[in-house]
């Protein structure tokens, strides 16, 4: 069953039109991440879902109704740029809004306590919102919503103006939301964040989903990679260049373009024994964000066919490298084996 | 039962704000200033028609003060995580209204406090008092009620303006009247008189209201004014929380 389930919905503002035929659907459990730069209607589209704002054309329903009033209280809301009252201390505000939920008595007192806990909210329980660090803030804003154990939770650009130790943080935090069950739709402009979280992403772009994919299904190994090493001789990079058409050098990088399995063996070995030092050996972009500026330029179909590089993790050793050469040596060797027969 | 105590919840919600964040100051100081200009013991004891009349008047301005005050506070956008919530629109209006009420009429009590323990009125007793405190009360009630519909989350821009040209054209008579009026073309005099009869006829109550709530008269028809008041406010507020529910929301702040 489709917690959300979006049909051709429109939505325009005095005639601008903000979102133009929007279809997505998110499974039971599932953590689905709106992608899109900013005004690309990303709020819009929450806020439709939120029951705040009414679509034009087309129909919204979440957890199978098509009235949002009849799902209150089983949906979660966390707003985009910590909007919250800050003349209450987090205690009271969570008191507040539980009560609005319609929690009451002992189990008002427990749920409060156990997302101050949850959210490492302990220490500032009883400070006042407003004299709270925006990464704080933004821990409120995740407790409150999951404070009446919401079936699905609304997540607007959970880690927007955060410094990147605040960003992890919440990232952080979300995955462990994540595990709650819960299903989970989440706007984002931030794509490592998407890739982290979610299990399927959808490009809003131009008022559509241009593409949606599932993440997993971006990490595959295809594509480009670029090697960055310490120092590149004259002669290794003639060497490096006679390999193949696909390998090209640029002072201490290296990019094989496109690039297979095969390949990258063979660079990497050529490495190893001109004793040149890799310092690493990446994408040349993130998956997502290949996928994603497919999706903007309209290269990609509706079924996320972007073929993306594989995930090199960054400042790979020269020990793992070596693992990983023994390991296709191994696969190469097998394979032969296997025609042989 | 539980869409009036979330009501409710949010009415203390609002206040607890609103004292929080110091505005309630400027009550606080209307009401000293108030009873200093107006209540005070003169050298001519205070009569209750004087009281009613002029306590009547202060109330309806400071009340258009705590109104569009602690009704602003419910245009922001913090107001998007309580509304994500249980707890409704209906609620949400009524917690703001129910908050505009609660300080107007604490205020009218401390005026009304401060003169019983400072400068008792003469010929006034308790059974007095309420007469005359009920239809008076009843119009803040009016007014808060009012301002709630004239709300920006309530009423569109182009509502709020007509609203407030049928009112103004109801209170026209002392612009148009008398001789202006009968130097007008016939059909063009008539239809005007008409359209003031009619819209002038909901603000009988708020007038009569405050006229009984000087007299203390409720003699005959009188005295079924405070129902039309009552009733009056219900109609404002049923027509503010049906609008505020078929509306988008869209904050202003």
């Amino acid at each position: 069953m489709d917690s959300i389930e979006l049909n051709d919905v429109h939505k325009s503002y005095d005639g601008v039109p903000a979102l133009r035929g929007v279809s997505l659907r998110v499974p039971q459990g599932a953590v689905y991440g709106v992608l899109g730069p900013y005004g690309a209607g990303k709020t819009t589209l929450i806020h439709l879902i939120a029951g705040f704002l009414r679509p034009d054309r087309g129909s919204i329903r979440v957890l199978g109704s098509e009235q949002i009033q009849q799902v209150d209280g089983r949906v979660g809301y966390v707003p985009e740029r910590a909007r919250y009252h800050t003349r209450y201390t987090v205690r009271e505000y969570l008191f507040y809004l539980g009560r609005f939920s319609g929690l009451s008595g002992a189990r008002l007192r427990r749920r409060v306590a156990a997302e101050i806990d949850a959210f490492g909210l302990t220490g500032v329980a009883d400070h006042l919102l407003g004299a709270l660090p925006r990464g704080m803030v933004q821990r409120v804003g995740l407790a409150q919503a999951l404070l009446s154990e919401p079936e699905v939770v609304l997540i607007d650009e959970p880690t927007a103006g955060l410094d990147p130790e605040g960003q992890r943080d919440i990232v952080d935090l979300l995955v462990a939301v994540r595990r709650r069950g819960c299903t989970i739709l989440m706007a984002t402009h931030f794509l490592d964040e998407a890739d982290l979280l979610c299990d399927r992403i959808g490009i809003l772009h131009g008022g559509r989903i241009a593409a949606e994919a599932e993440t997993h299904s971006l990490h595959r190994p295809s594509s480009s990679v670029v090697i960055t090493v310490t120092d590149l001789p004259p002669a290794t990079e003639t060497a490096l260049i006679a390999l193949s058409p696909a390998v090209q050098c640029n002072r201490r990088e290296i990019t094989l373009a496109p690039n297979t399995p095969e390949l990258q063996a063979q660079v990497l070995r050529l490495l190893l024994d001109h004793g040149i030092a890799i310092v690493t050996l990446a994408p040349r972009r993130h998956p997502i964000e290949e996928f994603y500026l497919e999706a903007v330029r309209g290269e990609t179909g509706r079924n996320g066919s972007s073929e993306a590089p594989p995930p090199g993790p960054s400042g790979m050793g020269d020990t793992l490298l070596r693992e990983l050469l023994q390991q296709e040596d191994q696969r190469t060797h097998e394979d032969q084996e296997r025609k042989s027969l | 039962m539980n869409a009036l105590v979330r009501t409710c919840w949010f009415a203390v919600f609002t206040l607890s704000e609103y004292l929080r964040s110091g505005r309630i100051v400027v009550e606080v100081l209307a009401t000293a200033a108030a009873y200093y200009l107006f209540f005070r013991r003169w050298t001519m004891p205070m009569t209750p028609e004087y009281f009613f009349s002029t306590a009547g008047l202060l109330m309806l301005g400071l009340t258009v003060y705590t109104g569009s005050t602690i009704l602003a506070l419910g245009d922001r956008a913090v107001g998007y995580v309580t509304l994500a919530r249980r707890l409704g629109r209906g609620p949400y209006l009524l917690g703001l209204y129910l908050a505009v009420l609660a300080v107007s009429w604490s205020v009218y009590g401390a005026i009304c406090l401060l003169i019983a323990l400072t400068n008792p009125i003469g010929g006034l007793g308790f059974v007095g008092w309420v007469l005359g405190t009920i239809p008076l009360l009843l119009n803040l009630a009016l007014l808060a009620a009012f301002l709630t519909l004239l709300t920006p989350i309530v009423l569109p821009a182009p509502w709020r303006l007509a609203v407030l040209a049928l009112v103004a054209l109801a209170f026209s008579g002392n612009l148009i009247g008398g001789a202006t009026l009968s130097s007008l073309p016939a059909p063009v005099a008539v239809a005007l008189d008409v359209t003031r009869t009619i819209l002038s006829t909901p603000m009988l109550p708020a007038f009569t209201g405050y006229a009984i709530s000087v007299s203390r008269d409720y003699n005959g028809a009188s005295a079924a004014v405070p129902l039309a008041q009552l009733f009056l406010v219900i109609g404002l507020l049923a027509l503010a929380v049906y609008s505020f529910a078929k509306r988008e929301i869209v904050f202003s702040a």
